[in-house]
Protein backbone atom coordinates (compact mmCIF):
# COMPACT_ATOMS: atom_id res chain seq x y z
CA UNK A 1 0.00 0.00 0.00
CA UNK A 2 1.57 3.55 -0.74
CA UNK A 3 -0.40 6.54 -0.26
CA UNK A 4 0.99 10.17 -0.56
CA UNK A 5 -0.53 13.54 0.10
CA UNK A 6 1.69 16.17 -0.97
CA UNK A 7 1.18 20.04 -1.41
CA UNK A 8 2.91 21.50 -4.42
CA UNK A 9 3.58 25.60 -3.87
CA UNK A 10 5.10 25.83 -7.84
CA UNK A 11 3.75 23.81 -10.65
CA UNK A 12 1.31 20.71 -10.86
CA UNK A 13 2.33 18.28 -13.84
CA UNK A 14 -0.13 15.80 -14.14
CA UNK A 15 1.28 13.87 -16.25
CA UNK A 16 4.27 13.41 -14.20
CA UNK A 17 1.62 12.82 -11.61
CA UNK A 18 0.09 10.28 -13.49
CA UNK A 19 3.62 8.34 -14.18
CA UNK A 20 4.01 8.34 -10.40
CA UNK A 21 0.93 6.58 -9.95
CA UNK A 22 0.72 4.13 -13.06
CA UNK A 23 4.63 3.27 -11.19
CA UNK A 24 3.72 2.27 -8.09
CA UNK A 25 0.67 0.49 -9.64
CA UNK A 26 2.76 -2.38 -10.83
CA UNK A 27 0.92 -5.19 -11.71
CA UNK A 28 -2.31 -3.85 -10.46
CA UNK A 29 -5.55 -3.70 -13.29
CA UNK A 30 -6.74 -0.70 -12.66
CA UNK A 31 -5.35 3.00 -12.02
CA UNK A 32 -8.43 5.84 -12.03
CA UNK A 33 -7.26 9.70 -11.51
CA UNK A 34 -9.03 13.11 -11.63
CA UNK A 35 -7.12 16.51 -12.47
CA UNK A 36 -9.05 19.28 -11.60
CA UNK A 37 -8.36 22.84 -13.56
CA UNK A 38 -8.16 26.13 -12.65
CA UNK A 39 -11.86 27.47 -14.78
CA UNK A 40 -11.20 31.11 -16.86
CA UNK A 41 -14.86 31.75 -15.65
CA UNK A 42 -16.32 32.43 -12.72
CA UNK A 43 -19.73 30.78 -12.49
CA UNK A 44 -21.59 33.91 -13.08
CA UNK A 45 -19.87 34.06 -16.52
CA UNK A 46 -17.04 36.92 -15.64
CA UNK A 47 -13.43 36.17 -17.20
CA UNK A 48 -10.92 34.47 -14.34
CA UNK A 49 -6.99 35.25 -14.70
CA UNK A 50 -6.21 33.73 -11.76
CA UNK A 51 -6.78 31.49 -8.19
CA UNK A 52 -5.53 32.01 -5.18
CA UNK A 53 -5.34 29.19 -2.88
CA UNK A 54 -4.83 30.46 0.86
CA UNK A 55 -3.42 27.71 2.85
CA UNK A 56 -3.03 27.19 6.76
CA UNK A 57 0.98 26.10 7.53
CA UNK A 58 0.19 22.73 9.16
CA UNK A 59 -3.32 21.77 8.44
CA UNK A 60 -3.57 21.93 5.10
CA UNK A 61 -0.76 19.12 4.59
CA UNK A 62 -2.52 17.05 7.52
CA UNK A 63 -5.85 17.70 5.95
CA UNK A 64 -4.75 16.41 2.86
CA UNK A 65 -3.20 13.06 4.13
CA UNK A 66 -6.23 12.14 6.13
CA UNK A 67 -8.50 12.17 3.35
CA UNK A 68 -5.76 9.94 1.39
CA UNK A 69 -5.65 7.58 4.54
CA UNK A 70 -8.95 7.12 4.86
CA UNK A 71 -9.55 6.48 1.24
CA UNK A 72 -6.88 3.91 1.57
CA UNK A 73 -8.80 2.16 4.27
CA UNK A 74 -12.06 2.33 3.02
CA UNK A 75 -11.66 1.25 -0.32
CA UNK A 76 -9.46 -2.10 -1.72
CA UNK A 77 -6.62 -0.21 -3.29
CA UNK A 78 -3.16 -0.39 -3.19
CA UNK A 79 -1.77 2.85 -3.94
CA UNK A 80 -3.80 6.29 -3.40
CA UNK A 81 -1.74 9.61 -4.92
CA UNK A 82 -3.16 13.31 -4.07
CA UNK A 83 -0.96 16.39 -5.00
CA UNK A 84 -2.97 19.61 -4.25
CA UNK A 85 -1.17 23.07 -5.35
CA UNK A 86 -1.80 26.01 -3.02
CA UNK A 87 -0.50 29.96 -4.00
CA UNK A 88 -1.18 31.65 -6.93
CA UNK A 89 -3.09 29.75 -10.41
CA UNK A 90 -3.53 31.02 -13.45
CA UNK A 91 -6.60 30.01 -15.36
CA UNK A 92 -6.24 26.73 -17.17
CA UNK A 93 -3.87 25.82 -14.60
CA UNK A 94 -4.04 22.07 -12.73
CA UNK A 95 -4.91 22.62 -9.17
CA UNK A 96 -5.22 18.99 -7.89
CA UNK A 97 -4.36 15.47 -8.92
CA UNK A 98 -6.32 12.60 -7.31
CA UNK A 99 -5.24 9.03 -8.14
CA UNK A 100 -6.07 5.72 -7.22
CA UNK A 101 -4.71 2.26 -8.28
CA UNK A 102 -6.22 -1.44 -7.66
CA UNK A 103 -6.65 -4.62 -8.59
CA UNK A 104 -10.14 -3.94 -9.80
CA UNK A 105 -11.44 -0.87 -11.78
CA UNK A 106 -14.51 -0.24 -9.31
CA UNK A 107 -12.32 0.67 -5.76
CA UNK A 108 -10.50 2.50 -8.30
CA UNK A 109 -13.51 4.81 -9.82
CA UNK A 110 -15.23 4.95 -6.13
CA UNK A 111 -11.56 5.45 -4.51
CA UNK A 112 -10.91 8.53 -6.81
CA UNK A 113 -14.35 9.80 -6.70
CA UNK A 114 -14.48 10.08 -2.70
CA UNK A 115 -11.09 11.45 -2.55
CA UNK A 116 -12.37 14.39 -4.57
CA UNK A 117 -15.84 14.82 -2.73
CA UNK A 118 -14.18 14.95 0.38
CA UNK A 119 -11.08 17.27 -0.70
CA UNK A 120 -13.82 19.77 -2.43
CA UNK A 121 -15.34 19.87 0.86
CA UNK A 122 -12.90 19.26 4.03
CA UNK A 123 -9.09 20.38 2.18
CA UNK A 124 -8.22 22.98 3.91
CA UNK A 125 -7.62 26.01 1.45
CA UNK A 126 -9.47 29.41 0.96
CA UNK A 127 -9.91 30.09 -2.38
CA UNK A 128 -10.12 33.60 -4.24
CA UNK A 129 -10.16 34.27 -7.90
CA UNK A 130 -9.48 37.36 -9.67
CA UNK A 131 -10.39 38.72 -13.19
CA UNK A 132 -11.24 42.31 -14.40
CA UNK A 133 -14.70 42.07 -12.90
CA UNK A 134 -12.81 41.62 -9.29
CA UNK A 135 -11.83 39.47 -6.86
CA UNK A 136 -14.29 37.09 -4.80
CA UNK A 137 -14.02 33.88 -2.59
CA UNK A 138 -15.47 30.41 -4.05
CA UNK A 139 -16.81 27.88 -1.31
CA UNK A 140 -18.51 24.67 -1.88
CA UNK A 141 -21.68 24.50 -3.07
CA UNK A 142 -25.20 22.89 -1.81
CA UNK A 143 -24.51 20.59 -4.04
CA UNK A 144 -20.59 19.65 -3.38
CA UNK A 145 -21.55 19.18 0.54
CA UNK A 146 -24.28 16.69 -0.70
CA UNK A 147 -21.95 14.86 -2.26
CA UNK A 148 -19.40 14.75 0.38
CA UNK A 149 -22.24 13.50 2.66
CA UNK A 150 -22.88 10.39 0.29
CA UNK A 151 -19.93 8.56 1.88
CA UNK A 152 -21.39 8.69 5.17
CA UNK B 1 -3.93 36.26 23.13
CA UNK B 2 -2.92 36.38 19.96
CA UNK B 3 -6.31 35.62 16.74
CA UNK B 4 -5.05 34.66 13.36
CA UNK B 5 -7.54 34.97 10.57
CA UNK B 6 -7.76 33.40 6.89
CA UNK B 7 -9.35 33.87 3.75
CA UNK B 8 -12.70 35.88 3.61
CA UNK B 9 -11.83 36.35 7.16
CA UNK B 10 -8.10 37.86 7.07
CA UNK B 11 -9.88 40.22 3.88
CA UNK B 12 -12.42 41.86 6.44
CA UNK B 13 -10.79 42.01 10.21
CA UNK B 14 -6.92 41.59 9.16
CA UNK B 15 -4.06 38.46 9.16
CA UNK B 16 -3.62 39.06 13.21
CA UNK B 17 -5.45 40.85 15.89
CA UNK B 18 -4.51 40.90 19.64
CA UNK B 19 -7.22 40.83 22.29
CA UNK B 20 -7.69 40.45 26.00
CA UNK B 21 -9.63 37.94 26.91
CA UNK B 22 -10.77 37.06 30.60
CA UNK B 23 -9.32 34.13 31.91
CA UNK B 24 -11.90 31.08 31.15
CA UNK B 25 -13.39 32.28 28.45
CA UNK B 26 -14.37 29.56 25.76
CA UNK B 27 -13.72 29.57 22.09
CA UNK B 28 -17.60 30.55 21.41
CA UNK B 29 -17.00 34.15 23.85
CA UNK B 30 -14.25 35.07 21.85
CA UNK B 31 -16.33 34.54 18.89
CA UNK B 32 -19.17 36.37 19.74
CA UNK B 33 -17.11 39.20 21.24
CA UNK B 34 -15.34 39.44 17.57
CA UNK B 35 -19.14 39.21 15.50
CA UNK B 36 -19.83 42.17 17.64
CA UNK B 37 -16.17 44.03 16.99
CA UNK B 38 -16.49 43.54 13.51
CA UNK B 39 -19.89 43.05 11.78
CA UNK B 40 -18.59 42.73 8.53
CA UNK B 41 -17.41 39.29 9.03
CA UNK B 42 -20.34 38.52 11.94
CA UNK B 43 -21.73 36.23 9.03
CA UNK B 44 -18.61 34.21 8.29
CA UNK B 45 -17.62 34.02 11.93
CA UNK B 46 -21.29 32.84 12.78
CA UNK B 47 -21.38 30.13 9.55
CA UNK B 48 -21.33 26.42 11.23
CA UNK B 49 -19.04 25.32 8.79
CA UNK B 50 -16.45 27.71 10.15
CA UNK B 51 -13.89 26.39 12.49
CA UNK B 52 -11.55 27.12 15.18
CA UNK B 53 -7.96 25.62 16.12
CA UNK B 54 -5.52 26.59 18.91
CA UNK B 55 -2.21 26.42 17.92
CA UNK B 56 -2.81 23.39 15.13
CA UNK B 57 -5.33 21.82 16.32
CA UNK B 58 -9.08 22.50 15.38
CA UNK B 59 -11.04 22.54 18.86
CA UNK B 60 -14.82 22.67 19.50
CA UNK B 61 -16.62 26.04 20.38
CA UNK B 62 -16.72 24.95 24.16
CA UNK B 63 -13.10 25.22 24.21
CA UNK B 64 -11.69 27.11 27.46
CA UNK B 65 -8.90 29.05 25.77
CA UNK B 66 -5.80 29.90 28.08
CA UNK B 67 -3.67 33.58 28.01
CA UNK B 68 -1.05 31.95 25.86
CA UNK B 69 -3.03 30.78 22.86
CA UNK B 70 -3.11 31.33 19.31
CA UNK B 71 -6.44 31.09 18.01
CA UNK B 72 -7.31 30.79 14.64
CA UNK B 73 -10.54 31.46 12.55
CA UNK B 74 -11.31 29.40 9.78
CA UNK B 75 -13.73 29.93 7.34
CA UNK B 76 -15.47 27.27 5.29
CA UNK B 77 -12.71 25.56 3.57
CA UNK B 78 -12.86 25.03 -0.47
CA UNK B 79 -10.27 22.63 -1.93
CA UNK B 80 -10.04 20.86 -5.38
Amino acid sequence: MSVVAHLEEQRLDPQRELGELLALAGGDGAVVSFVGIARPESSGGQPVDELLLEHHPVLTLKSLQEIAVEAAERFDVSGIRVVHRCGRVWASEAIVFAGAASKHRRAAFEAADYLMDRLKTEAVFWKQETGVAGSGWIEPSDADYADRDRWG
Amino acid sequence: MKILFYGRLAESIGRELELQMAAGCSVAELRRKLELDFPEAGATLANRRSRACVGDALVHDDYVLRSGDTVGFLPPVSGG
